[in-house]
């Protein structure tokens, strides 16, 4: 029974982490249509932005995103301008073969600075655990889940409270009418992609704090933040969160109790049944 | 001298036909430009098959190679245990990809799992069963398990050279050639195009959706699933890692570039993309391991921006323009049929 509930709260701090990714790929999605097969790869490559600050300059994982933030924003935005905003016109295959040749390209780019061996840093700020009523909780996944949860509220406000959120949630909902009431399409859809492959920044600060990272790690996220994002579907942010909470909690519980290699299994079982049961998911608006 | 467009389609068939047959007899000494040819192959046959499924019916699938898997295992578990001929565990292995699909097809397709839902569905079955297989000690487990070698034995498929793998791969090719011809000019054929093009309006037409997609999902899965068995054989053993995502997307994507639902373009994309990858691989490895990918993935992206409808469409223009000149009729060229 204590690894149960162990495993649990292990697995829905992490959650929290997926949640913020999904935002990511949520905002992708959600806004423009765009399918983006290369959103784990930003993940990855934010971990390695990471990896390198931190190395060169000492800085701690968790103050990274503080400069990666911005950086992945350009990157984004450049993305966006150089291959996305070609392929809006265009069928969903087309995107789908223009964003996995930027999977291709972002793993290639990465294994060819950083080499193919994992890489960690050294230590962070946020090590140790805390014991309340008996189980350990690790102050880097506590505090990755709070500053995640923080960030998706921050995002929320942001896209309520905003202009350019208002906007980028008029794209979303009726292109032609926000275009009526003067919303430029392309820099709406250059934000929505700038701001969605930032996320990623923040997540791949707080990961850093306590993983390795390889070039191959993307194609985890990438599959794991669609999955996410099936079973809340579109349009809800609190979903998000529990959907994110829902997956952690469950490839953590099947990690603990079945077997360490069936993480993936689990999670993957969840979202080809979501996807047949529930197709717009459990919170989705479309 | 005039030529008729028949005769002169025969005989460009079979010059390409005659060169694919010579190409392994002039490298025969080196083992590693073969394993190469007969690579392109593989990726000829699989993103041909893959025609069926992603360019006609526009379903995009990305798990050939678990299919590709599921035949492999079959066939190599049967080689190991029991001594069954891969010949008989080429048919079985394409029977169980089969199976698979009417398993994961069925429910898919009833529950109207489309575009990019059906792509990542697909995509998370070969991490699915890469997993499973890995945990069922039993058939895989995480050690490679080998076949029996002999240096050469019809019986077993086992060869000491790879130029027999290399003709087995060009029959199965030539196969899945003429199945994809035969589907494009069927009434199933027409079907799978009109849901390609508009899923909702074929349906509203009379196409009946989900029978066409099983259909078209069942033969590209047999067709796989019977290549695993020669890929089996041709690597000497059978091993959880042959269920690649990354691989089966590419199957995907050289389909997409290839030119969607054009009989030969996935082959052309294979033969020109794959070789070109494996030649840069060649000549920029060593110290700039991973340069070749990075050209690799720009080329994808900019043919995929800028020729959407795949690079068929070239050869297309230059067939037209050289059966014009050959036959002296100046119709072919403006006319608006897909090529040979």
């Amino acid at each position: 029974m204590d690894t149960v509930v162990q495993s649990l709260l292990n697995g829905a701090l992490m959650g929290c982490v997926y949640a913020l990714i999904t935002l990511g790929l949520s905002l992708i999605f959600g806004v423009m249509n765009v399918v983006n097969f290369a959103h784990g790869d930003f993940v990855m490559l934010s971990m390695y932005f990471a990896f390198f600050i931190g190395s060169m300059w000492g800085v701690d994982a968790v103050f990274t995103p503080a400069i990666t933030f911005p950086l992945l924003f350009i990157v984004g935005v450049v993305a966006y301008y150089a291959i996305i905003d070609g392929t809006l016109r265009q069928k969903y295959v087309t995107q789908i073969a223009v964003t996995v040749g930027l999977m291709t390209f972002l793993r290639a780019i990465t294994q060819l600075m950083w080499k193919a061996q994992p890489r960690a840093l050294p230590y962070s700020l946020i090590q140790g655990s805390i014991h309340i009523a008996g189980y350990n909780i690790m102050l880097s996944r506590l505090i990755s889940a709070v500053v995640s949860i923080l960030a998706i509220g921050g995002v929320s406000l942001f896209l309520s409270k905003t202009w350019p959120g208002r906007a980028i949630r008029a794209a979303s909902d009726d292109l032609d009418a926000a275009s009526l009431v003067g919303v430029n399409y392309r820099w709406t859809y250059a934000l929505a992609f700038g701001l969605g492959s930032a996320l990623t920044a923040i997540a791949g600060g707080l990961l850093m704090t306590f993983q390795q990272v390889d070039p191959t790690m993307g194609v985890r996220f990438g599959l794991l933040s669609w999955c996410v994002l099936a079973l809340a579907g579109l349009g809800s942010i609190p979903g998000l969160l529990i959907s994110g909470i829902i997956v952690g909690a469950a490839e953590s519980l099947s990690m603990a109790l079945w077997d360490p290699r069936a993480r993936s299994l689990i999670v993957y079982l969840i979202f080809i049944l979501v996807l047949w049961v529930r197709p717009r998911g459990l919170f989705g608006r479309k | 001298m005039k030529i008729k467009a028949t005769t002169f389609n025969r005989v460009l068939l079979g010059v390409v036909l005659a060169i694919a047959l010579v190409i392994p007899l002039l490298i025969r000494t080196n083992q590693y430009n073969l394993v190469l040819v007969t690579t392109v192959l593989l990726y000829g046959v699989l993103a041909t098959a893959w025609n069926i499924i992603g360019g006609m019916a526009g379903q995009l699938d990305l798990a050939a190679f678990a299919y590709l898997g599921l035949g492999a295992f079959t066939s190599g578990t049967l080689l190991i245990r029991w001594n069954v001929s891969p010949w008989i565990g080429m048919i079985l292995g394409g029977l169980v990809a089969t199976g698979f699909a009417v398993l994961v097809g069925f429910p898919l397709f009833r529950f109207k799992v489309r575009e990019v839902w059906y792509a990542l569905t697909s995509s998370a079955l070969v991490e699915v069963l890469k997993v499973a297989f890995v945990m069922w000690e039993d058939v895989g487990g995480p050690v490679e398990r080998y076949l029996p070698y002999y240096s050469f034995s019809l019986y077993h498929m086992r060869f000491g050279t790879y130029i027999p793998y290399y003709y087995i791969m060009l029959a199965i090719l030539v196969i899945a050639l003429l199945v994809n011809y035969r589907i494009g000019r069927s009434k199933l054929g027409f079907y799978l195009r009109a849901l390609g093009e508009d899923e909702d309006a074929a349906e509203i037409l009379g196409v009946d959706a989900r029978a066409c997609k099983l259909k078209a999902l069942m033969i590209y899965a047999f067709i796989v699933g019977a290549t695993g068995a020669v890929y089996a054989c041709m690597y000497g053993f059978i091993h959880p890692s042959f269920f690649s995502g990354a691989r089966s997307t590419e199957v995907a994507i050289l389909g997409i570039v290839g030119g969607m639902g054009i009989t030969y373009g996935p082959l052309l994309a294979a033969v020109i993309l794959v070789s070109a990858r494996e030649f840069l691989r060649a000549s920029l490895g060593g110290q700039m391991e991973s340069l070749y990918l990075v050209i690799y993935s720009v080329v994808l992206i900019l043919i995929a921006l800028f020729r959407p409808q795949g690079i068929a469409v070239f050869f297309q223009d230059a067939y037209r323009k050289l059966l014009s000149r050959v036959t002296g009729d100046e119709h072919v060229l403006k006319a608006n049929t897909p090529g040979i």
